[in-house]
């Protein structure tokens, strides 16, 4: 005869324990396994693949590819994307009948989504035809494994400045912006290299390139991050007005100016430029100058703005995005100033160097491109090199 | 000896009692029961003898119909609950305890509970970008410190960040680095950060003076 009715409460708490260790066995299995898979999904290492690249220049380009070495380059699978390790060196030749000034290449892993797209730009090139020259760089990239079966990375030609300021390229990157600031900052900054040598002989150059030396190795640098349009900390906010470093011969005026503070982050920076040219404004960049509870200052970042700003005529500025400094970091002022101008006749301004010459831009705005370059000749090479080299342009 | 009735039966000629009882009452296994069948359809001997087992069967059924006035149902079932207990305290008196009693069943599902508990803050910790704990941990706080602003918690959303220091420059989403730029055995000379996104990295070639500009973008 076999009983239906329960068994007595002694018994049952035995078959419950063994349930219970049962379930916790189960449990802890597929706990393992999320772990273990976790990790897998997660984690770097999961195998490496060469990496295979494309340099796509058109027909027409101003320069030819020499030879190229890819050696380092790798792909790795992490999650459902390759990150992509690209090591290149071009060796370019100039096949143009114009002097090369400045060229930036295009380095896509994926055109769309971030983290797949970086460039790397050569300034203060002065490339005479036929000449070869060489471009390197190191990026780390990313390219979802959907978009291909092999990781795959392109290297495009976005523009080249010639001697003559005219440009060649897609300047998909907005190029052609960038390199022509960094080749006005190049002739202003050899102009003035220049100038002191003559008037103040070797000594003066000299002075002014240890100087210079002196004032990269105090420049401070702090970490800083930016993020479009959104705010993190639960800190209270509050407004603080910029204050500015005005230029007597810049076209463009800042006027007024606030940023939301809260702690450690400054968002939503507003700005109000006036337009004191006789010409049409249609970009312009801004130095943002953070000063800490310490009173340490240093440049933070640049606030571009596409515009279309008529003479005479003021305009205001908004950025939805916010900059976030180290958590110990609590700001307590800004400083703007205006870095560049482009008119719409694609002519630009850039500061001259007696503007330049405010004891705080001195000390947190770092040197052209070009003054680096000279530096590094006059470090490595000495004085004399550095006076032959001016003397090429 | 009923799970080896069937090889019995081949042995000894004849069912053996105990199987030819459990034969009758229908609760012979299903794999020894075909042959028990078989041997009974043809044995007359074990034929009768399956049938007088059939029939004490029937015939202590019929008594037991004949129950006796009246039988209270509750009370013998709460004799025999009772009698039951009683037999197991006996038991408990008369086995030799050979270890420890057992953990309550209730600190076992405890202590499952904080192993998986365990398990999920490991897989946490070693998956989980710093970023999104740091920002969990934050509106954590807001709750407990009851921070919460008119528009509700702010939390950090998965838009790509961009971030400068004096190592480099770096794009992140969650946490991960997307892109990153490196100097060759170098650091860069500056490092420049847009607000639109984009940041730039400048190093120099130490032997030649080369400058070189890498750039990330977010968008």
């Amino acid at each position: 005869m076999r009983s239906r009715r329960p068994l007595p409460h002694g018994r049952g708490s035995v078959a419950n324990g063994r349930g219970t260790v049962a379930i916790s066995v189960a449990i802890f299995f597929f706990a393992s396994a999320l772990v273990a898979g976790a990790q897998g999904f997660g984690g770097q290492g999961f195998g490496q693949q060469s990496l295979d690249h494309r340099i796509d220049l058109p027909h027409d380009s101003p320069v030819s590819l020499v030879g190229d070495e890819w050696g380092g380059s790798a792909a790795n699978v992490r999650g459902g994307a390759f990150v992509l390790d690209v090591r290149v060196s071009l060796s370019l030749r100039n096949s143009s009948q114009r002097r090369i000034h400045g060229i930036t290449l295009a380095v896509l892993a994926q055109e769309t989504a971030p983290g797949g797209k970086g460039s790397i730009s050569v300034p203060s090139l002065d490339v005479a035809p036929g000449e070869s020259f060489s471009v390197r760089g190191d990026l780390h990239l990313l390219r979802p494994i959907s978009a291909g079966t092999r990781p795959m990375v392109e290297v495009d030609l976005d523009g080249v400045l010639f001697d003559d300021l005219t440009f060649y390229g897609p300047d998909k990157l907005h190029s052609r912006r960038t390199m022509m600031v960094w080749e006005l900052e190049a002739r202003r900054d050899r102009r003035y290299f220049k100038t002191l040598l003559e008037q103040a002989g070797r000594e003066g150059l000299q002075k002014e390139l240890v100087a210079s030396l002196s004032r990269d190795a105090d420049r401070p640098q702090f970490n800083v991050q930016t993020v479009r349009g959104r705010a993190t900390n639960a800190d209270p906010e509050h407004d603080v007005q910029f204050a500015f470093l005005r230029f007597p011969e810049a076209p463009v005026e800042p006027m007024d100016g606030v940023a939301r503070i809260a702690g450690n982050e400054a968002r939503t920076p507003k700005l109000v430029v006036h337009n004191r040219s006789d010409r049409i404004v249609r970009y312009l960049e801004m130095g943002w100058i953070v000063r800490d509870q310490q009173g340490r200052e240093f440049l933070a970042a640049t606030v571009p703005a596409e515009m279309r700003l008529p003479p005479r005529s003021s305009s205001q500025i908004l950025q939805d995005a916010a900059l976030r400094f180290d958590p110990r970091t609590s700001i307590e002022g800004m400083t703007g100033f205006i870095s560049s101008v482009e008119f719409m006749d694609g002519s630009f301004w850039i500061p001259s160097r007696v503007e330049l010459d405010d004891p705080t831009l001195r000390r947190v705005v770092a040197p052209s491109p070009e003054e680096q370059r000279l530096v590094q000749i006059y470090r490595k090479k000495g004085l004399n090199a550095v006076i032959e080299e001016l003397k090429k342009f | 000896m009923i799970k080896t009735g069937m090889r019995k039966v081949g042995l000894r000629k004849h069912v053996a009692e105990a199987d030819l009882a459990v034969y009758a009452a229908g609760d012979l296994s299903w794999w020894t029961r075909p042959l028990t069948h078989l041997h009974v359809s043809r044995c007359a001997v074990c034929k009768g003898r399956a049938e007088a087992y059939r029939a004490d069967q029937q015939r202590i059924r019929e008594l037991a119909d004949e129950l006796p006035t009246g039988l209270n149902w509750d009370r013998l079932a709460a004799e025999m609950h009772a009698n039951i207990h009683v037999g197991l305290e006996a038991g408990e008196c008369v086995t030799p305890r050979t270890g420890k009693r057992g953990i309550p069943a209730g600190w076992r599902v405890a202590a499952a509970m904080a192993g998986f508990t365990a398990l999920l803050i490991s897989a946490w910790w070693l998956n989980m970008p710093a970023a999104q704990t740091a920002s969990l941990g934050r509106a954590m706080k807001a709750i407990a410190h009851w921070q919460i602003s008119s528009r509700g918690l702010r939390f950090e959303d998965s838009g790509p960040l961009v971030e400068a220091t004096a190592a480099g420059i770096e794009l992140r989403e969650n946490g991960s680095a997307l892109a990153v730029t490196h100097g060759v055995n170098s650091r860069p000379v500056a490092v420049s950060l847009s607000v639109q996104g984009s940041a730039r990295a400048r190093y120099i070639d130490s032997d030649t003076g080369q400058v070189t500009i890498t750039s990330v973008y977010a968008q």
